[in-house]
């Protein structure tokens, strides 16, 4: 049989065609907000993530630091060491960059880790109440429904409180991290479990899947492979909002006290610090840390937004 | 073997419809029912239909919507299970679930073509995953060199290029999908295909292109075809028998050239005068009247009655029964010579 | 000779995208006298639907009307402002679309929305709308219309909604309909029924019909006229029996040849290589030569305009040359 001359030739296509092509990326493109959010995010995650490299001190190690240096204000040098502190220091001689580095790395972490963890939970749920149905699919669109009345912060304190009662207290500090990721991961799920299980639905009524069920294929296996990679679009704009969220959350339940401690602090914690200092006139303690907060919070949004508009194909 | 597989064999026939029968339960939710007190409410989507294909041949069933044309096809295929009756691929039962092994066996060699190019194919799949999945899932090759080549030996067959194989589905044309559909549909050795309207949704050039390339692999592979359409006219270039099927049930079972030549069930007829008279030539018309009636409550006796130009008493209380194919009273009655009477020049 | 009731010059219709500007209705000219039936066929992408909804001015942003006129009894309305053209739709130009699930608002009955129609277009009160409503239904065929005229689209069934959609489409005594695709949502059995009710009603009416569809059988039942388009341009149009007989397009002879009849007799349908161009690939020259089986150099280089072949006029080099032969 020969091949049909002209129909659409469909080449392979290089990283600069898809990319020339490409409806995301030419929307990008075109906003600058966009790419001024991303390049926002991008820098905030690598300097984060390479604290050890950029930070001007090793802030949360008590052997570094100087006392003498204590209050610095911004811009000035310390008085013991006589390092340069860009945005001053705090009452232990801590310089504020590196801890806002070091602190902005465990938001993050716990961010994207909530985050996972709670993608991981209610896509997984979404999916099979979404392609069993029944009695199950009742079952777990019930219990998201009672959890989705709760506010999340309220559900993740709850957590927090059982999960201070279980542990024995000398593990608190070593667990914390992995306590507040369950919590914030754990209070989130509901809303990926309604969307992935209302694709899932529609999904599997579509001919592909009964394709695959012909030759043999059931549950699981349609589920992860057929189904999963077509329910992920609208999951990965919630996803990105949630991003933001969750390190607000963090630094909220932090804040409160119930978060990170402080030998391993993320932003929340350090604008709890930075709190009582705020009336006596070392604003730079709160400030700094707070600002870094809003700043990644709207780059987020700002790219989630994007990303939904990007991702509509009516608006295309 | 059972005396019905016994009977297909020595009838030689490929595959064996017995009185295949399916109901769906379209009661309101239980709350509402309890409230109204209304009865439980089913849906007799196909009602006792019977038939056989031979090995290499096509076997068309045609029917608008309602007729349980597409539900006849889920059940052959093994999509949907049966609520009665039976379904034989060469002596082995479909509907009876006693040796699984057999039955494996035997979901290799059925495959289906669906109607929607769109939905058919996986659209975050690779073409090349899409075909050899079949292969894979029968585990008919193991090396993924032989899984490739073989890919693009199937692509080749329908048309398109083994390139092709790392592309997405949307960077295709819906003929060219329905391509990849049917290469899919042969990667497991396939005997007994059952082709869903495959080219409703076409363009009129692009389903030519299609019907010829289907009829040309029929040809060189020997395969069976049960060709599902609502239209007449493509089914006449497809198919060596043909059934109508109205609301459930067959009315008429008929070779392709018999039935155009003089069909004998007053609703074949009627489904022949509604086909477009592209050729112009004039040919004469009955009046067509009504529409088809909801399945949830089809009229009594045969459910054609109400629309049917030859209707009498039998026919409003007694449904007939296939008689050579054709299930009338009118035509049993030899009734037939007063529809001649009716049409219109 | 009588003024055409539509007349279509030079319509050029683009999408302003990212990719660059897309002519998707490229130079299309056609007249539509009173009373006559002028079918658009096309397959996927050929922009018959397209150049209906330019006549009706309902195309949104990105795309918009880049060049000719479109003139309703002589005057032009692809230039009106918003309002005036809103007035021109449902009063002068009925329209009639594909799906009567959503051509109806499910909300309403049927009363209202006859009523709401009538009586936006004409200037009678409430009483008398309602009287011509169940006078409409009853000659679009709907049995006991006094009755079924306070039910819901819900409760009519495929037909009977197009039947509904009809007379909806005639309440304000339009000029011009515009049917897009009315037949094709609907069984066999049922198309048949329409098709002859639209004809019957617009013969009577004097009313000229734009019918827009693929399915070739409609058209030549109903259309007086036909116009095969394709890639935005027309290719052929002429009287319905000339092209569907006879058609002189390489195209439309290719497109009469794969439609599979009752009354053909070839074993093979005839088939077209290829498919359609995309509108950001459109060939140079005649957008057809890259799938012409009489392809010649000519139709590489330069587009052909429409040429007078008999009672038609075919968009194609083929019949300028053996002019010029003959001359």
């Amino acid at each position: 049989m020969n091949v049909m001359p002209n129909e659409p030739k469909v080449e392979a296509q290089t990283l600069r065609q898809w990319l020339n092509d490409s409806d995301l990326w030419l929307s990008f493109k075109d906003s600058p907000i966009t790419i001024m959010a991303a390049l926002t995010t991008l820098l905030i995650f690598v300097l984060a993530f390479f604290a050890p490299i950029f930070a001007p001190q090793d802030a949360f190690n008590p052997a570094v630091l100087n006392l003498m240096d204590g209050f610095t204000h911004p811009l000035e040098r310390g008085a013991g060491s006589n390092m340069l502190f860009l945005l001053g220091s705090d009452a232990q001689g801590r310089d504020m960059l590196s801890a806002l580095f070091y602190g902005t790395r465990v938001s993050l972490i716990v961010g994207l880790c909530s985050v996972g963890f709670s993608m991981a939970l209610g896509i997984s749920l979404g999916l099979i109440a979404g392609y069993v149905g029944g009695r199950t699919e009742q079952i777990i669109m019930r219990v998201a429904d009672i959890q989705l009345s709760f506010p999340g912060l309220l559900i993740a304190l709850l957590i927090f409180g059982v999960a201070r009662g279980l542990i024995p207290p000398n593990k608190h500090e070593t667990t914390a991290l992995f306590v507040i990721i369950f919590a914030i991961g754990l209070a989130h799920w509901a809303q990926y479990a309604r969307t992935v299980r209302a694709s899932a639905m529609v999904e599997r009524t579509k001919d592909y899947v009964q394709a695959a069920q012909l030759i043999g294929i059931k549950g699981l296996p349609i589920m992860a492979k057929h189904i999963l990679p077509n329910v992920m679009g609208p999951v990965l704009v919630i996803a990105t909002i949630n991003l933001a969220l969750a390190v607000i959350e963090e630094a909220t339940l932090s804040f409160f006290g119930v978060g990170m401690p402080v030998t391993q602090p993320s932003l929340g914690t350090l604008i709890r610090f930075g709190q009582q200092y705020l009336m006596s006139g070392e604003w730079w303690i709160l400030l700094f840390p707070a600002l870094t907060i809003v700043i990644l919070g709207l780059a987020i949004n700002l790219l989630g937004d994007w990303l939904r508009d990007a991702l509509n194909p009516k608006l295309r | 073997m059972s005396a019905q597989a016994q009977n297909a064999s020595t009838s030689g026939a490929f595959v064996t419809v017995r009185d295949l029968k399916k109901t769906f339960d379209v009661s309101k939710p239980w709350l509402e029912r309890t409230i109204e007190r209304a009865p439980k409410q089913f849906l007799k989507a196909v009602d006792g239909v019977t038939f056989d294909i031979k090995k290499g041949e096509t076997f068309a069933l045609v029917g608008e919507s309602g007729s349980g044309k597409s539900t006849v096809a889920r059940m052959v295929v093994g999509l949907l299970p049966v609520s009665g009756g039976e379904v034989m691929v060469d002596g082995i039962s479909m509907t009876t679930t006693v040796d699984s092994a057999a039955r494996e066996k035997l979901r290799r060699r059925i495959q289906m073509i669906f109607q929607d190019p769109y939905a058919s194919l996986n659209p975050r799949w690779r073409v090349q995953d899409i075909i050899a999945e079949p292969i894979r899932a029968f585990n008919l090759l193991s090396s993924p060199k032989d899984i490739t080549d073989r890919v693009g030996e199937l692509l080749t067959l329908v048309g398109l290029s083994p390139l092709d194989g790392v592309k997405f589905p949307h960077q295709f044309s819906g003929g060219q999908r329905q391509r990849v559909a049917i290469a899919r549909a042969l990667a497991s050795n396939a005997e007994f295909i059952v082709c869903d309207e495959p080219t409703s949704a076409l363009d009129v050039s692009v389903q030519a292109q299609i019907l010829n390339l289907m009829r040309d692999l029929q040809d060189k592979m020997g395969l069976t075809y049960l060709f599902i359409s609502h239209n007449l006219a493509v089914v006449r270039h497809m198919a060596s028998t043909i059934g109508v099927m109205y609301l459930g049930r067959l009315a008429e079972v008929s070779a392709a050239k018999e039935m155009f030549r003089s069909p004998r069930h007053p609703y074949t007829r009627m489904l022949l005068d509604a086909v477009p008279d592209l050729g112009m030539s004039g040919r004469a018309r009955i009046p067509v009247q009504g529409e088809i009636p909801s399945p949830i409550n089809p009229p009594s006796g045969c459910t054609f009655h109400p629309r049917c130009p030859l209707v009498n008493d039998r026919c409003r209380s007694e449904a007939p029964l296939p008689i050579a194919g054709v299930a009338c009273h009118a035509v049993q009655e030899g009734r037939m010579g007063e529809m001649a009477a009716r049409k219109l020049a | 000779m009588t003024q055409p009731v539509l007349s279509v010059r030079n319509l050029k219709v683009e999408f302003v995208t990212r990719r660059g500007i897309l002519r998707a209705i490229d130079d299309v000219s056609f007249d539509i006298a009173p009373g006559e039936v002028l079918g658009v066929v096309g397959e996927s992408g050929a922009g018959k639907s397209l150049t209906g909804t330019a006549i009706i001015g309902l195309i949104d942003p990105p795309g918009r009307i880049a060049g000719g006129e479109v003139l309703l009894q002589g005057s032009r309305i692809d230039n009106l402002e918003k309002e005036a053209m809103r007035k021109i739709r449902g009063k002068r130009i009925g329209m009639i679309f594909q799906d009567p699930l959503t051509s109806l608002n499910p909300l309403f009955k049927i009363s209202e929305q006859l009523v709401e129609t009538i009586q936006t277009h004409t200037d009678m009160n409430a009483a008398q709308a309602r009287q011509r409503a169940i006078d409409l239904l009853t000659e679009v065929g709907i049995p006991a219309p006094e009755k079924r005229i306070d039910g819901y689209p819900h409760e009519f069934s495929g037909g009977m909604r197009q039947r509904v959609v009809i007379a909806l489409a005639l309440a304000a005594e339009p000029e011009l309909i515009i049917a897009d695709e009315p037949t094709t949502a609907l069984d066999v059995s049922v198309q048949a029924q329409i098709i002859t009710l639209l004809k019957k009603l617009c013969r009577e009416r004097g009313t000229a019909v734009m019918l827009v569809t693929h399915d070739m059988g409609v058209i030549a039942e109903t259309a007086d006229r036909v116009a095969v388009m394709y890639a935005g341009r027309i290719a052929e149009i002429g009287p319905v029996r000339e092209v569907v007989q006879k058609a002189r397009h390489p195209y439309a002879k290719g497109l009469m040849g794969a439609i599979p009849t009752l009354e053909s007799s070839a074993e093979r349908l005839m088939q077209i290589p290829g498919a359609m161009p995309r509108l950001t690939a459109i060939p140079k020259g005649c957008a057809f030569n890259p799938r012409c089986t009489e392809v010649f150099a000519r139709c590489h280089v330069e587009r052909p305009d429409v040429i007078p072949v008999g009672l038609s006029q075919v968009a194609c080099w083929l019949y300028d040359t053996r002019k010029e032969a003959a001359a």
